[in-house]
C-alpha cells in the first residue's frame, strides 16, 4: 500500500491528491452520525432557507475571541426569507456538545455531537426550505451517494467479468449467445432503460428497498458494455505467448485463467472501475432528481438537488442549496483523476 | 544408448492442409538433436505435436508418439498436463513475450513446480536453479522487462528445467539474441545435457549452429524430413539438393563483397502442395519423376535422404 501511494505520487500528483480526497469523503460518510451537528431529519421551523452562518474570531467591537463563534440569525421577512444577524448575540462553538440522542454507526446511542453551539444554531452550508441543516444532510447523503457507486460497480463488474470471461475463454456457441444478450442490453438508451425499470416497481417502497432497487437497476445497466470489453481482452490474452508457455509448462486451466488472463485485464478494468463509479453516482442523482430515487426525508446528493429544479427563486435567493452538486462534482472528478493515475501505475513497466 | 522419444510416421493437418507428413525420428537419452529448415517448414509444429499443443484447427492424422516407451498420442489432457513441464518442457524463441509481464521471475518459475512442497522450499529451489542458469539471486524479485534478452532466455530455461525434465524442446531459443549471448545460451544448454542428463530437440534455421550444438540433425522442408543423419556428414557432404542450397547460403562460404546466392523461388504454401517432392519447383536437379511422386527415405552412408537423385524409390 505504501509502495502504491509512493508510486502514485511520483507518477501523477493530481491523482494522488484525488485519492486522499476520496478517502476523506468516505471517512465523512462513514462517521456522518458523529460529525454532523444535527440529525438529517431535524427541522428548525424558524430557520427556513437560512444562509450559511459565518465563523468569526472578532466580534462587532473588534475584540478577539480565542474560541470561534457564530452570530445568531433571525428571520425578519418570512415571505422573502430574509434574515437579520444579531450582532449582540455571540454563540461560541464547542466540541462535544449535548443534543438530541441518536444512534452512532448503528451500534450505540449518544447525545454528544462533535461540534455545535450551546445557544443559537450553526449551519455551515445553510438550511433548506424545511429548515434542515444542509451540511448534516450532505454527510448523510454521502453514505448513499458514495456507497451506491461502490456496490453497483462491484455487482456489474462481477457480472462483466463472469460473462465476458466465459464468453471469451470458451468462445463458439456460448460466446455467440452471451454476446447477443449483451447487445440487447446495450441496444436500449440506458437512461430510458433505467426509468422504465424503475417504473416496473411500485413507488411506495421503504427507503432501504428503494436503495437496493436503485443499486440493482444501475448495475444491471452497467455490466453489458464491460462484459463485451472483458471478452475482447480475454480473447486476445488467451492467444498471448505467455499463456501458451504456461500451458506448455503444464499449468492448470484454472490457474491460467486466474493468474495469466484475468490479471492482464486489470490495467484496463481497474481503471474502468474507477471511471465508472461516477456514472453510478450520477445515475442515482438523476433518478432522485426525477423523484424516482431515494425519497424524502432520507437525503442523497441527488434528491437534495432535485428541490432546486424549476424553482428559480431558490436558485437566486438561496444558492447554498446547490452545494450537494459541488460534492457530486468533487467526487466524480476525483474518481476520474484517480482512474487516470491508476492506469499509469498498474503497468509494471512504468514503475 | 536408450531412446527417450520416438516419433513414428506422424502426419499432422486437417481436411485442407497437411502440415507434417511422415515425420519419423528418435531422440536418445542425453543427446541433442537439431531440426533445421526455413521458416514455415513445420519445425515448431513438430515440437507442438510432441507436447500436444497444436492449434485448434490441426490434429494428428496418423502416427504415434512414444515417450520413454509409453504411447502418449492419445493421452488425455489431464495426464498431458503432468507430462508438460514435468517430463517434457519447452523454451521459446522470443522470451520476452513468453513471460507474463505482470509477475516477477521468481513467481513465474515457482508456479511451474509440480511437487507439493512448502513455499520456502520452493523459493530455495528457484534460487538454486537461478544460480545454475547463471542468474543472480535478485532476479527472483525482478519483472521480465527489467531483464535483458539473454537473461530472459536464461529465466525461461530455469523455468523449464525446474521439474528436472528428461526432454527439453528448444524452439529457436537463440534467434532473437545477439551472437555472443546466443553462444552463452548454447553453452548453457550443452552444460545442462551433461549435468542433468537431459535430451534436447534443438530447432533452428541456422545449419551451422545445428552442427555446432548437436551430433545429429534433421533437415525439414514443407513438412517432410528431407535429410537426416550425423551433423558433420551432412554439413560437409549434403546429399539433398535443398540441404546443399541451405549450406550454400551461409555467409562464411563467401568472400568479401560477393553476392550471397539464395534459394530461388518461394517456400511452398501448404494449401497447394504438389503430389511429388515439395522441393521440386525450386530444385535445380529435378527429374521428370519428381513432379508426380514423393521419394522414399533411403540410407546412404549413415545419412537418410529423400531424393530421386539416389534411386527411384517412391512412397507407395
Amino acid at each position: 500500500m505504501k509502495k502504491f501511494l509512493f508510486r502514485l505520487r511520483r507518477r501523477n500528483l493530481l491523482s494522488y491528491i484525488s485519492f486522499w480526497i476520496i478517502i476523506f469523503l468516505y471517512f465523512l460518510a462513514i462517521f456522518a452520525d458523529f460529525i454532523a451537528p444535527y440529525p438529517f431529519n431535524k427541522q428548525f421551523r424558524d430557520y427556513p432557507l437560512c444562509p450559511p452562518t459565518k465563523l468569526h474570531f472578532f466580534d462587532a467591537n473588534g475584540n478577539f475571541h480565542l474560541r470561534p463563534f457564530v452570530y445568531e440569525y433571525k428571520l425578519v421577512n418570512p415571505a422573502l426569507n430574509q434574515y437579520e444577524i444579531i450582532k449582540e448575540k455571540i454563540c461560541p462553538i464547542y466540541f462535544f456538545v449535548k443534543g438530541e440522542k441518536r444512534k452512532i454507526l448503528a451500534l450505540f446511542y449518544s447525545d454528544k455531537y462533535l461540534f455545535g453551539t450551546k445557544e443559537g444554531k450553526i449551519f455551515i452550508f445553510g438550511t433548506d426550505m424545511h429548515g434542515r441543516d444542509i451540511f448534516s444532510r450532505i454527510l448523510y447523503g454521502a453514505r448513499i451517494s458514495l456507497s451506491i457507486g461502490v456496490i453497483g460497480v462491484s455487482i456489474s463488474f462481477f457480472l462483466g467479468f463472469l460473462i465476458g470471461g466465459i464468453s471469451g475463454y470458451f468462445g463458439g456457441k456460448i460466446d455467440n449467445i452471451l454476446m447477443r444478450l449483451v447487445e440487447i442490453f446495450m441496444m436500449f438508451p440506458s437512461f430510458y432503460l433505467m426509468l422504465s425499470l424503475r417504473a416496473v416497481f411500485p413507488l411506495n417502497l421503504s427507503s432501504f428497498q428503494i436503495y437496493l432497487l436503485i443499486v440493482i437497476i444501475l448495475s444491471l445497466i452497467g455490466w453489458a458494455g464491460l462484459a463485451r470489453i472483458i471478452r475482447g481482452m480475454v480473447l486476445s490474452i488467451k492467444e498471448e505467448e505467455y499463456v501458451l508457455a504456461a500451458r506448455a509448462l503444464g499449468v492448470s486451466t484454472i490457474k491460467i485463467i486466474f493468474k495469466h488472463i484475468i490479471p492482464n485485464t486489470f490495467s484496463y478494468s481497474i481503471t474502468a472501475i474507477t471511471l465508472s463509479i461516477p456514472g453510478y453516482i450520477l445515475g442515482e442523482s438523476s433518478l432522485s432528481l426525477l423523484g424516482l430515487g431515494i425519497q424524502e426525508p432520507y437525503p442523497s446528493w441527488g434528491n437534495m438537488l432535485s428541490v432546486c429544479i424549476g424553482n428559480l427563486r431558490i436558485l437566486s435567493t438561496a444558492p447554498w442549496m446547490l452545494i450537494p452538486g459541488f460534492f457530486i462534482f468533487l467526487t466524480i472528478i476525483s474518481f476520474n483523476f484517480l482512474g487516470d493515475g491508476l492506469r499509469d501505475i498498474l503497468d509494471p513497466k512504468n514503475w | 544408448m536408450k531412446e527417450i522419444l520416438k516419433l513414428e510416421d506422424i502426419s499432422v493437418g486437417n481436411e485442407e492442409v497437411k502440415i507434417l507428413r511422415d515425420i519419423e525420428f528418435e531422440v536418445k537419452k542425453g543427446e541433442i538433436i537439431s531440426v533445421v529448415g526455413e521458416s514455415g517448414c513445420g519445425k515448431s509444429m513438430t515440437l507442438r505435436t510432441i507436447i500436444k499443443l497444436l492449434p485448434k484447427n490441426l490434429k494428428i492424422l496418423k502416427g504415434r508418439v512414444y515417450f520413454e516407451g509409453i504411447d502418449i498420442t492419445d493421452l488425455d489432457e489431464e495426464k498431458m498436463k503432468e507430462i508438460r513441464g514435468g517430463k517434457i518442457s519447452i523454451i521459446f524463441q522470443e522470451p520476452s513475450s513468453y513471460l507474463n509481464p505482470l509477475f516477477t521471475i521468481g513467481n513465474q518459475i515457482e508456479e511451474g513446480i509440480k511437487d507439493r512442497i512448502k513455499k520456502e522450499e520452493k523459493k530455495e529451489r528457484v534460487m538454486k536453479i537461478l544460480k545454475e542458469v547463471g542468474l543472480s539471486e535478485n532476479v527472483y524479485y525482478q519483472y521480465p522487462h527489467q531483464l535483458s534478452g539473454g537473461m530472459q532466455q536464461r529465466a525461461m530455461i530455469a523455468m523449464s528445467i525446474i521439474n528436472k525434465p528428461s526432454l527439453l524442446l528448444a524452439d529457436e531459443p537463440t534467434t532473437s539474441l545477439d551472437i555472443t549471448t546466443a553462444f552463452e545460451i548454447l553453452n548453457l544448454l550443452k552444460d545442462l545435457v551433461i549435468s542433468h542428463n537431459i535430451s534436447i530437440i534443438f530447432v533452428t534455421h541456422d545449419i551451422s549452429l545445428a552442427r555446432f550444438i548437436s551430433k545429429e540433425m534433421i533437415v525439414m522442408y514443407a513438412g517432410i524430413i528431407v535429410e537426416k543423419g550425423f551433423s558433420n556428414l551432412i554439413y560437409s557432404n549434403p546429399l539433398h539438393p535443398y540441404t546443399k542450397k541451405l549450406i550454400d547460403c551461409l555467409p562464411e562460404k563467401y568472400n568479401k563483397g560477393e553476392r550471397i546466392r539464395t534459394i530461388e523461388g518461394e517456400v511452398i504454401s501448404f494449401k497447394n502442395l504438389p503430389n511429388g517432392c515439395p522441393f521440386y519447383p525450386r530444385c535445380e536437379e529435378k527429374k521428370e519423376i519428381c513432379e508426380g511422386f514423393l521419394p522414399k527415405e533411403i540410407e546412404i552412408e549413415n545419412v537418410s535422404v529423400r531424393c530421386f537423385k539416389y534411386g527411384d524409390f517412391m512412397e507407395s
